[in-house]
């Protein structure tokens, strides 16, 4: 089967800006892939260039086997579109929209798009205009999924959505990828991607600065720790953790003399095993182990990237 | 719940999206210029009076010119000065520059176009139905001020022949196709909607001014050539019926206009 989605040396420039640098995408029909970066990385350009609302500066691109220009409204039926920033302005019904919508896209299935709307609680009898930025939002993702596109672009699709609905979200793409259907979402919230897609690039300034297997991109090296134990000494903790590789940042209080209550944080690169081990030579009250933003993540990469160099 | 009630691709949905949604719009303008047209044209009889010939005269001829008021005592020139030519003139304008603007450069600055063409529409195929549905438009306001002015004929003493009125009432939508063209081709192509508001009424006044011009000057009267303004109305239709060489003019320089709009959207980046 040929892929979903190719692009080879794909480059957008605005002028003096080079948006996107010869980017080289493949991605298999029936996985989830993932898109990340932080704002004007990339990612929006990226999709635009997919859906042919915007045309390529120089490179090549595939979109179930067809360049997307020349696939036209034909090829674009066969894909739905969430847009990073979705203003939905219409006087009229989120009803009436979606009904616009189907008659340009392909056929949906009746009821389908009153069941997407239930599972995510948006109202369709509501005035779009009224809607909040989340229910928007809903609105968006239904017209998406609606005609069951046999690939999805996502662009930013959880912004503005509350956690319980992020939630089912990624259980809807879940359920698209069983049923056979290409996602392709873009994010700047790791953790998102990371729950739901077999493939990530990570974009940075235009250009891929990290791709691969989720489970093989070692993005979460750094991770922030905060435990709070007791039955140790402050001491007896410095040494212990002194003697664990990857820390990079240790600060080890009192908090209660008497009960000898101690409090650690800690700033972690490398494995979180030896870590954990260490802090069991307490007892454990308290432990959180957060992960680390996109930015750092990205910054992480490059250190490691010119420390290879 | 209801299903969708439509919920499988259908025949012309920008078209029908934007008059359904456009309807309390059109609506409104309908009885703007109905209301223009009530209040003006039944004042015909009454005008007719030595004190307002004494009037006329005493004004400056290059105003009276300007104005487009030297037919006045008859029932086409007062229409024509009144309503065709001056208030229903702005009005009609107003209305189609605004359509026209809305459906191009508005719609892409609201990211509406945007969703639209990240459907299975392609982009000629956009700028053909919002085109279509400019002139629907068009249509509909042409009827009605047609239809208004020929119940008005009798009371009004304006014995305008129904076939006249037909020649001038075309003559006027034509003269509001092309402002609105003007505005439609340059928001489709730059996707700004005020450039295309600029355009229309660009076009209009532009239009608006070389008649009043040539009206005031033999030597001037050449510049009449590039005035849609003078292609309506130059040979009074409202008088002496359809003018075949000038609504040809203005229609070919609307489709032109409308050609070029959508060449110069199908060719670009859509902004976001």
């Amino acid at each position: 089967m040929a892929t979903a989605i190719q692009t080879r040396a794909l480059t957008k420039r605005y002028r003096a800006h080079t948006a996107l640098h010869d980017l080289e995408l493949s991605i298999e029909p029936g996985t989830v892939f993932g898109l990340i970066g932080a704002n004007g990385a990339g990612k929006t350009t990226t999709l635009r260039l997919l859906l042919d609302i915007i045309r390529p500066t120089s490179g090549e691109i595939r979109v179930l086997g067809i360049p997307p220009r020349q696939g036209g409204a034909a090829l674009r039926r066969r894909i739905g579109y969430v847009p990073g920033e979705l203003r939905l302005t219409t006087r009229g019904t989120g009803r009436a929209l979606l009904t616009h919508l189907a008659q340009i896209s392909g056929p949906v299935r009746p009821g389908s798009a009153e069941q997407l709307a239930d599972r995510l609680g948006l109202d369709l009898d509501r005035r779009v205009r009224t809607l909040s930025k989340g229910n928007k939002q809903k609105l968006g993702l239904v017209q998406a999924f609606m005609h069951r596109p046999t690939l999805l672009i996502l662009d930013e699709p959880t912004s503005g959505l509350d956690p319980l609905m992020q939630r089912e979200f990624l259980t809807m793409i879940r359920e698209a990828r069983d049923v056979g259907q290409t996602v392709l979402l873009s994010s700047h919230v790791l953790s998102e991607i990371q729950q739901v897609a077999d493939q990530v690039v990570v974009l940075a300034a235009g250009r891929v600065v990290a791709s691969g297997a989720v489970t093989d991109l070692r993005l979460t090296t750094t991770r922030r720790v905060q435990a709070t134990l007791t039955d140790i000494t402050v001491d007896r903790l410095r040494a212990l953790l002194s003697a664990v590789d990857g820390i990079v940042d240790a600060s080890v209080t009192d908090v209660d003399a008497s009960r000898s209550t101690v409090h650690a944080s800690l700033t972690v690169r490398g494995e979180i095993d030896p870590v954990v081990r260490a802090l069991t030579a307490g007892v454990l009250h308290d432990l959180t182990v957060q992960e680390p933003d996109l930015e750092e993540s990205v910054l992480d990469l490059y250190a490691r990237a010119d420390d290879a160099s | 719940m209801n299903a969708l009630a439509q919920s499988r691709p259908a025949a012309l949905p920008i078209l029908r999206r934007l008059l359904a949604e456009g309807g309390w719009g059109l609506l409104g303008w309908t009885a703007g210029i109905a209301i223009a047209i009530t209040l003006y044209i039944p004042l015909f009889p009454s005008m007719q009076t030595p004190e307002l010939a004494g009037i006329l005269d005493s004004l400056p001829p290059e105003l009276v010119r300007t104005l487009g008021y030297e037919d006045i005592t008859s029932g086409a020139g007062y229409v024509q000065a009144t309503f065709f030519g001056l208030i229903g003139f702005v009005l009609l304008t107003i209305a189609v520059v605004s359509w026209g603007a809305a459906c191009t450069g508005g719609a892409e600055e609201s990211g509406r176009l945007e969703l639209t063409l990240a459907h299975a529409v392609s982009r000629i195929q956009y700028a053909a139905e919002a085109a279509a549905a400019l002139l629907c438009r068009l249509v509909a306001l042409g009827a009605v001020a047609w239809l208004l002015i020929r119940v008005l004929d009798g009371p009004a003493q304006l014995d305008l022949d129904p076939l006249d009125l037909l020649a001038g009432t075309a003559a006027w939508v034509s003269l509001g196709l092309v402002c609105g063209s003007a505005a439609f081709a340059v928001g489709a192509g730059s996707g700004r909607r005020l450039w295309a508001i600029a355009a229309g009424a660009g076009v209009a006044v532009a239009g608006y001014v070389i008649e009043a011009l040539a009206n005031n000057s033999d030597d001037l009267g050449w510049v009449r050539a590039v005035s849609p303004y003078a292609w309506a109305y130059q040979h009074t239709p409202l008088a002496d019926g359809f003018d075949g060489g000038g609504l040809a003019l203005l229609w070919a320089a609307s489709l032109a206009l409308l050609g070029i709009g959508a060449v110069a959207l199908a060719r670009r980046d859509i902004l976001g």
